[in-house]
């Protein structure tokens, strides 16, 4: 599991950023002292540190440098400023990322998943299972041990939505957010089209009911 | 001469004469004196008006070269006359407490402005807070608070740039920049009023790269979203698209909304502008297309808005050819 560091202030967002982190499958290290952040870090190294840049007392800029001489973790900053030049300051003083705030909350787990692969940190090979089902995002194709088919963009989108989270129901709207993430800008309308037209497809490989849809709540596999 | 000294003068001459008659001078001799007197009158006269004509030229041309016509009781040569001397004096501590005055209001501007963005900045943080809160809160309600927060960062982000663009110092930098990039954060960041208004976004050919600062075009762009989902009509469609122009990259913001009615189209960059589709849905600032012109001129981009009511609305814009100093 990677562990995250969240060099933040305000209390609300290190909690719920260490509660998002967590149900995302990572172990979130919330730091409160800021005094001996990079004692903390030789006591326990993460694989990549969220970092804002106006903390009390210090600068993150400062901190970053700091960091920088011991660890080579991903550091990616979140801030409320956003001019280009603290952007510049922030990746020349060995900042993978910027990101800033208010952010898009999918925006920000795409980063840091990037940030990790980037650095080696991640085995993810792209490839969901479910089931018996293996869903590769690499070749656009889905699976049941026998037969391939292949799926189109949007249609890739939505499976591997739903296959990430078995068992949960995923709205519509929220299907709608996760396609708009991917550059994908439909409505609901031509997304009843692409259930009906993956329904159609997965019918091949003798699945015509894996998706269920839960009248006035969504889809669930 | 003035008319009153010109009179007084005349009024002297008369006097002199009768004065002159009745102690007894001939009247050949009077006739003589006043004639010589005026002719002498003219000379003065005239080489006093030529002297002040070039004087005045000088002057002109001295304020016609300047740069900062405000710097002119600086910049004159020393006065001739005592009199003249003085008066520019005055001038000059007339000058410098309108300068005084000047740049104490830009300094006021410039604090006020830096307030703003700081403001800006942490009202951030709790806009950020709310929306981690909001994803554990009850489908129904999260989607109606997330609309709403969306809403109040819309606004904060026109506050912000707001700020910067009627700041004189436009701290923008030009970067090379894909405009696909632009384009897939202006329409992410506006994704919550785009999907709840139903709307459609197709974007094609936007494989090009651009010289501008992100930011600013993102929320230019931004803005053009938002009127478009907000005056949204049946089956709303954004398309995106950009093209070559020679140099220069062209992108095209095309939505089939209700249109804007010709009368009007002329005004909609004015500030605080309305207009009858604003009034009559509310919630409109008149600011949103204001910023955009003001923030796309110091950009050096062109905006250009048509539109047939009732049917379509199409934006124009027009990203600058790289400059050579940039380079």
């Amino acid at each position: 599991m990677h562990q995250i560091m969240i060099v933040e202030d305000d209390v609300s967002i290190r909690d719920e950023l260490a509660l998002l982190l967590e149900n995302e499958g990572y172990c979130p290290m919330p730091v409160e002292d800021f005094t001996n952040i990079t004692g903390l870090m030789a006591e326990n190294p993460p694989d990549l540190i969220l970092l804002d840049i106006g903390l009390p007392g210090r600068d993150g800029f400062s901190l970053c440098a700091q960091i920088r001489k011991t660890v080579s973790a991903p550091i990616i900053f979140v801030t409320s400023r956003d001019s280009g030049l603290d952007e510049i300051r922030a990746l020349s003083l060995g900042g993978d990322d910027y990101i800033t705030k208010p952010y898009n909350i999918p925006v920000l787990l795409a980063r840091i998943k990037a940030a990790l692969r980037r650095n080696g940190r991640d085995s993810d090979t792209e490839i969901i299972e479910t089931g018996g089902l293996t869903l590769n995002l690499a070749k656009g194709t889905i699976s049941n041990g026998q037969d391939a088919i292949l799926l189109t963009r949007n249609e890739l989108q939505i499976m591997a939505c739903l296959m990430s989270r078995p068992g949960e129901i995923i709205s519509r709207t929220e299907l709608i957010e996760v396609l708009w993430d991917n550059q994908i800008y439909i409505d609901d309308n031509t997304l009843s089209v692409n259930m009906t037209r993956l329904r159609g497809r997965l019918e091949r490989l003798g699945l015509r009911d894996l998706i269920k849809t839960r009248r006035g709540m969504g889809y669930q596999i | 001469m003035t008319l009153k000294g010109g009179i007084l003068h005349f009024a002297f001459m008369a006097a002199s004469a009768v004065f002159l008659l009745a102690t007894g001078t001939q009247t050949g001799v009077i006739v003589i004196l006043l004639i010589a007197w005026g002719i002498t009158l003219l000379c003065v006269q005239s080489a006093g008006y030529i002297r002040r004509r070039n004087r005045l030229r000088e002057l002109e041309c001295i304020m016609d070269e300047l740069d900062k016509k405000y710097l002119f009781f600086e910049c004159i040569p020393r006065a001739p006359g005592a009199y003249e001397r003085r008066l520019f004096t005055l001038f000059r501590r007339a000058g410098k407490s309108m300068i005084q005055a000047v740049s104490d209001a830009q300094a006021a501007q410039q604090e006020y402005r830096e307030y703003v963005e700081s403001w800006v900045h942490e009202v951030k943080t709790p806009i950020t807070a709310a929306q981690l809160i909001c994803r554990s809160a009850e489908p129904p309600i999260r989607q109606k608070l997330t609309q709403e927060l969306a809403q109040i960062e819309a606004h904060v982000e026109r506050a912000l740039f707001y700020a910067r663009a009627e700041s004189p110092e436009k701290d923008f930098i030009i970067r090379q920049t894909n405009l696909e990039d632009i384009v897939s954060e202006a329409v992410s960041q506006h994704r919550t009023l785009l999907i709840s208004n139903g709307v459609q976004v197709e974007t094609k050919d936007l494989e090009h790269i651009v010289y501008t600062d992100g930011k600013w075009a993102v929320f230019i762009l931004g803005q053009l979203l938002q009127n478009a989902a907000r005056y949204h009509g049946d089956k709303p469609m954004i398309t995106l698209s950009s093209r070559l122009l020679g140099r220069q990259v062209q992108l095209t913001v095309h939505d089939n909304g209700i249109g804007i009615p010709a009368h009007e189209l002329t005004r909609v960059f004015d500030r605080g502008f309305t207009g009858s589709n604003g009034r009559s849905r509310g919630g409109s600032t008149g600011m949103g297309l204001y910023l955009c012109r003001k923030l796309a001129d110091s950009l050096e981009m062109n905006l250009r808005i048509v539109s047939v009511e009732g049917m379509e609305t199409t934006v124009y814009i027009t990203f600058p050819v790289r400059s050579p100093q940039s380079e």
